[in-house]
């Protein structure tokens, strides 16, 4: 029921929303953020649940494919957490949007609740269809929000964006219909299971095709063109969504659509991590020579999340937690940033770092707040964002020095641009006299003094996130039969090798199996088969790890 | 018997409070009370240090172990918030707590009338809870978040007075060298990972895993990756500690509050370096290659700093490069397995050292802000309880007979003469560095104290002594700076402060002591030191006391061989460092995205183009219209039968 609410309800809202007086934005506001608050309450209720899936429903047949598509949702501790993201951050910008719509805040309110809707519906789908569907239905509230209360560039940020996104999720679509000629239905399973089954040199093209779709959305290098421009046209609220929850939709895919969909090679495992890495590196690169602040949040964003992408390919055993409080924590921080970007943009009429300053004086409560936010996004250890970092560091040291070592340089550079920051917005002198504009509004600095405190809570206690993925019940679960079953047809033709194993196992992780079921059903598997040395070693670190 | 979570509660509290009124009072044109606001913030640090005295005295043989609850726990990886109370963390938390109040109890005369006066006691309180999270953790982990901690606050207060841009550049400065620091730290414990699993990280899991491999002779065996978490650690370690090459930090610290600089780029937060190599002895003292490469450090810094501290006219630069160059002697100490005299030059450098940025802060205070020394002198009898403060704390640090310096730096000496072969070599410049340190604090005494005022003549009417506020914990430190030396004075037979030690680095100094030992008798290593100090005050009184001192103009800062001299490594930096990044990021966002922003555009202008060709076929012709449509349809099932779907 939750989940059908939270997918569902949101439209619902929207259209509620229509109803409200388009004149009285005051009492539109009202009703606006008591439905936020009403979907970031499920959300947590979502998460505090533990899994839960509905039944699949029918839904229709795609010309030319076996079987049907199923409205079919699921939630597991990643999922719920990054539907906690999407509602809370819809509500903070619903509350932080007063300030700066006034005119039409009621269409605002309307895109925000539909973009929330189709965040919420792709990270709860657990049909390939139903994902793909939600997946670009995001874009579209989102690029409409873009051109109508974006910046001076709005037109041409809402087109780029729009395009490049959609036309990343073409070949996306392709690929899945493809896909879904050969599976028997479009859940993940049967997907995985066809996939398994299919020659190496298609497998690579369908990978790349899926790939893509991912790689803008993040985006990670070089697909990042669309980025900058639309997180810095767009109103600052709705920036803070499109960093802190819809790029997460792309890292998302990488981990529940990717990981257990395709057998990876290792040098695709690598290739991509160091694809991540070079994102985190340039991102912080061009972060350091931004002049606009919020193109450096943007950049930031980039850098943060090339980080989680290459954290998702160490494939280590501790990548699923580890990336999950990366994205939490950015998720947070950098929304949070966002907002005060936005503010600062609202009290200063400006976004030039160069023409800001000193606002620390003007406005010492926004400045409190700005600076530790800022510090917050710097991973400073007791906050979430160190947690994350450093265990991503941990996955990331699985595969070598080298790859540490070029995550540790971000680290620096991170605190080289935002220090910079820090001290362009409220350190100084001031600039220049600014026109008086409308200052931190009480419910706005309470809401990111909020967002903050979490990170602290998080950064002190994780397992508040963390054991989100414990809680997933696995012993009716469907998928472990089913893959169990696909393994073993495998095995009737050739022994396993080690890195059949491995993705297996990074499979059966991403599906959120814990260590001893992981390692009792890979020692199952290879009970019979003349299992080489590594796939034994793999074996005993799970049986060690637990 | 009170908890250990208590002694970082306190300071954490006062953070918050204080942080609370900060901000609650930030409209306010007047600001809050600064009696009441005072009071609270010397009160939480006092606390604590009661709860440490108290701890201390009922402190079992092996320490106290605590562990509150569990922070991280993920698969590979588990760590607990935990906090370990033994001998040297006794020490640590004693003076770092106790100074904290003084220097607390001081900043209430120092900032009065400060805007931001609750905020700056928020950041001390901030710094205190940081500084005891880092000495007083049992796992690497948590000592990493005092770490980075401390370097946040000292962030903070650097910047403190932030509407002037120079001193945000020098807190950023800070913060961005310490994070180079700090990455070695977390890659070290990365690598500590990988050979023990996350336990390891615990100090206790630590030392018994090294008796271990020692036990079972496997030694050889960990060495190399053992060899490469060390140079991680002390890469760290140079960065907080200010040591070569990470060392440009800490004179540009100097921007933040006079207090700020005793408290945290004095006493305490800079020697957090050595305190780690002392709390992972066991670890390095395994480890040849790097021990020497601490030695070496250690002696290039103190050298190099003594020389930059000759040159230097800005008080306070004076006494940072004399911070960094006795920090070069704690490392010397470490380097040849000496912990305890490591950290007994840190305990007696912390009063001294403590004292004299106090009383450098008190002479800038009487004189409204003027830190350059050519400004000053013949300030003698104008505030006499200053200058016996400071003069009492420059015989500690030249090392006089009697003082506390003597008695730690001649141990650090002699530890390092008997340690072997290129331990004597050492020795010899240790032994200069200390010439050269009696040179430029002479120097500063005379400058400021003898000979006549060099300032304007509106300027003398107004120096005034300071308030008793700010004399009382400087009077009490110049005690120390006297006293401190007594708890280890080897010649006299007393040894309480190697004893309280010798549980925690005892076994990893055992393990390293040379096997053969020079026999020399220890009072020729007084007897030199003592030279030393009376030739450098005898050579800084020739030179300085009768000279002409150039009048002041522009800014302090050295100017020709020796700003080449004293800003050499901050140059190292520039070409090493931020040039290469400021060129890759150059390349990233003027080349690679021009060239990606063309190639999108070519992909968007190629599809426009081929969008309008097709356009041209959407004319009022039916009859072509249904022809193309026809021709789609064909190619439709074709394509579909072709890849084998059926109809």
């Amino acid at each position: 029921m939750l989940l059908h609410l939270l997918v569902l309800a949101p439209f619902v809202a929207a259209i509620l929303m229509v109803m409200t007086s388009k004149e009285d934005s005051k009492s539109s506001s009202r009703l606006a953020i008591l439905m936020g608050i009403g979907f970031t309450a499920m959300s947590v209720a979502l998460i505090a649940g533990g899994s839960v899936s509905t039944d699949a429903v029918e839904w229709f047949q795609i010309p030319g494919c076996k079987g049907p598509v199923y409205y079919y949702l699921t939630s597991h501790g990643l999922a719920s957490w990054m539907v906690f993201l999407s509602s809370g951050l819809s509500l903070v910008s619903l509350i932080s949007a007063r300030g700066i719509t006034c005119r039409s805040y009621r269409n605002f309110a309307i895109g925000i609740f539909s973009l929330m809707g189709a965040m919420n519906g792709t990270f709860l789908a657990a049909d390939a269809v139903l994902f793909f569907f939600f997946f670009e239905a995001m874009v579209i509230p989102a690029a409409v929000l873009i051109a109508g209360f974006g910046g001076k560039d709005r037109m041409k940020a809402a087109m780029t964006f729009a395009i490049y996104t959609l036309v990343g999720s073409a070949p996306m679509m392709v690929a899945l219909w493809y896909i879904l000629t050969i599976a028997d239905n479009s859940t993940l399973i049967s997907i995985a299971v066809a996939v398994q089954g299919l020659p190496e040199a298609t497998q690579n093209v369908l990978l790349v095709c899926f790939l893509l779709a991912f790689l803008v959305k993040t985006p990670i290098f070089p697909f990042h063109g669309w980025q900058a421009i639309t997180y810095a046209e767009a109103p600052a609220p709705l920036s803070a969504i499109l960093t802190g929850a819809m790029s997460k939709a792309g890292v998302f895919g990488f981990i529940v659509w990717i990981l257990p969909i395709f057998p990876l090679s290792m040098n695709a495992v690598s290739c991509m991590m160091w694809l991540g890495l070079l994102t985190a590196v340039y991102g912080a690169l061009m972060a350091l020579r931004a002049t606009d602040g919020k193109k450096l949040l943007a950049f930031s964003s980039m850098g943060h999340l090339g980080l989680a992408v290459a954290g998702v390919f160490s494939l280590s055993e501790a990548m699923l937690p580890a990336v999950l409080v990366l994205l939490v924590a950015h998720g947070i921080s950098a929304g949070a940033q966002f907002y005060l970007m936005g503010i600062a943009e609202r009290m200063a009429g400006t976004r030039e770092l160069d023409k800001l300053g000193g606002l620390s004086s003007k406005n010492p409560v926004f400045s409190t707040l700005f600076g530790f936010a800022g510090v917050m996004a710097l991973a400073v250890p007791g906050t979430a964002g160190f947690v994350g970092e450093f265990s991503v560091l941990l996955t990331l040291w699985d595969m070598g020095p080298l790859p540490a070592l070029v995550a540790g340089f971000t680290l620096i550079l991170s605190a080289a641009y935002m220090l910079r920051f820090i001290q362009k917005v409220i350190f100084g002198k001031q600039a220049r006299e600014y026109e008086e504009g409308r200052r931190t509004m009480p419910l706005e600095g309470v809401s990111i003094a909020v967002m903050l405190l979490l990170l602290l809570v998080f950064g002190f206690h994780p397992a508040y996130v963390t054991d989100s993925l414990n809680e997933t019940e696995v012993t009716e679960d469907p998928a472990a039969a089913q893959v169990l079953n696909s393994a073993a047809l495998n095995n009737g033709e050739a022994p396993m090798t080690a890195e059949e194993i491995h993705q297996l196992d990074s499979t059966l992780a991403a599906a959120g199996f814990k260590d001893d079921e992981r390692a009792s059903i890979i020692a199952q598997m290879k009970g019979d088969a003349s299992a080489d040395a590594k796939s034994e070693k793999s074996v005993k670190e799970a049986s060690d790890a637990k | 018997m009170i908890s250990l979570g208590l002694i970082p509660l306190f300071p954490l509290l006062g953070c918050i409070i204080l942080g609370a009124i900060a901000v609650i009072s930030a409209g306010s044109k007047k600001g809050p009370a600064e009696g009441f606001v005072g009071t609270l913030a010397v009160l939480f640090p006092a606390l604590s240090f009661a709860g440490v005295a108290l701890l201390s005295l009922n402190m079992p043989e092996g320490g106290i172990r605590e562990t509150l609850c569990n922070w991280i726990d993920i698969p590979m990886f588990r760590v607990d918030i935990g906090f370990l109370f033994d001998g040297l963390s006794r020490i640590m938390l004693l003076f770092v707590t106790g100074i904290g109040s003084l220097i607390a109890l001081y900043s209430i005369g120092y900032m009065h009338g400060d805007r931001g006066f609750a905020r700056y006691f928020a950041y001390i309180n901030l710094f205190l809870f940081s500084m005891i999270v880092l000495v007083l953790s049992d796992n690497l982990l948590l000592t990493f978040l005092g770490w980075e901690g401390v370097g946040l606050c000292s962030y903070l207060l650097i910047g403190f007075w932030n509407k002037d841009i120079k001193n945000c550049h020098a807190a950023n400065k800070a913060f961005i060298v310490n994070r180079v620091g700090d990455i070695g730290f977390l890659l070290g414990m990365l690598c500590l990972v990988t050979i023990g699993g996350s336990a390891i990280l615990n100090y206790d899991v630590l030392t018994n895993f090294i008796s271990m491999v020692i036990s079972g002779n496997h030694v050889d065996l960990v060495i190399p990756v053992l060899s490469i978490a060390g140079i991680l650690f002390f890469i760290g370690c140079t960065g907080k500690s200010a040591q070569i090459p990470l060392l440009t930090w800490l004179p540009d610290a100097m921007a933040g509050p006079t207090p700020v600089s005793a408290l945290i780029h004095a006493a305490t937060m800079v020697t957090s370096g050595v305190y780690l190599l002392a709390r992972l002895g066991s670890m390095f003292a395994l480890l040849p290659v790097v021990l020497d490469i601490i030695v070496v450090v250690g002696m290039l810094t103190a050298f190099w700093a003594a020389v930059a501290g000759l040159f230097q006219n800005d008080i306070k630069k004076v006494l940072a490069y004399s911070t960094i160059s006795q920090l070069g002697y704690m490392f010397m100490a470490s380097g040849v397995c000496a912990f305890d005299a490591s950290i007994f030059h840190v305990f007696t450098h912390a009063f001294f050292k403590a004292a004299l940025f106090l009383g450098a802060g008190a002479v800038i205070h009487a004189l409204s802000g003027e830190q350059d020394m050519r400004k000053m002198g013949g300030l003698l009898k104008k505030t006499p309880v200053t200058a016996c403060v400071m003069i009492f704390a420059f015989l500690a640090i030249v090392g006089f007979p009697g003082f506390s310096g003597f008695w730690s730096k001649d141990l650090i000496l002699e530890k390092i003469f008997m340690s072997g072969t290129m331990g004597q070599a050492v020795y010899v410049v240790g032994l200069i560095t200390a010439v050269i340190t009696a040179v430029y604090m002479g120097r500063l005494i005379i400058l400021t104290f003898f000979g006549s005022y060099r300032g304007s003549k509106e300027s003398e009417e107004h120096i005034h002594e300071a308030p008793a506020v700010m004399l009382i914990p400087m009077v009490i430190l110049a005690f120390g700076a006297v006293f401190a030396g007594y708890l280890w004075a080897d010649s006299i037979g007393i040894k309480f402060f190697a004893e309280t030690l010798a549980p925690v680095v005892g076994a990893a100094q055992a393990y390293n002591t040379p096997a053969v030992v020079a026999h020399v008798n220890p009072v020729v290593f007084a007897a030199l030191g003592t030279v030393a100090a009376l030739l450098g005050m005898f050579i800084a009184y020739k030179i300085y006391a009768n000279a002409r001192i150039p009048a002041a103009k522009g800014s302090s800062a050295p100017e020709g061989g020796k700003a080449t001299w004293t800003f050499l490594f901050d140059s190292i930096h520039k070409y090493v460092g931020i040039i290469p990044v400021n060129v890759l990021a150059w390349i990233c966002d003027v080349v690679v995205d021009k060239i990606l922003a063309a190639a999108q555009w070519t992909i968007g202008a190629i599809a426009t183009i081929l969008g309008d060709g097709a356009a041209s076929f959407q004319v009022r012709k039916v009859r072509l219209q249904i022809a193309l449509s026809i021709l789609g349809l064909v190619a439709l099932l074709a394509i579909v039968i072709l890849t084998g779907g059926t109809l």
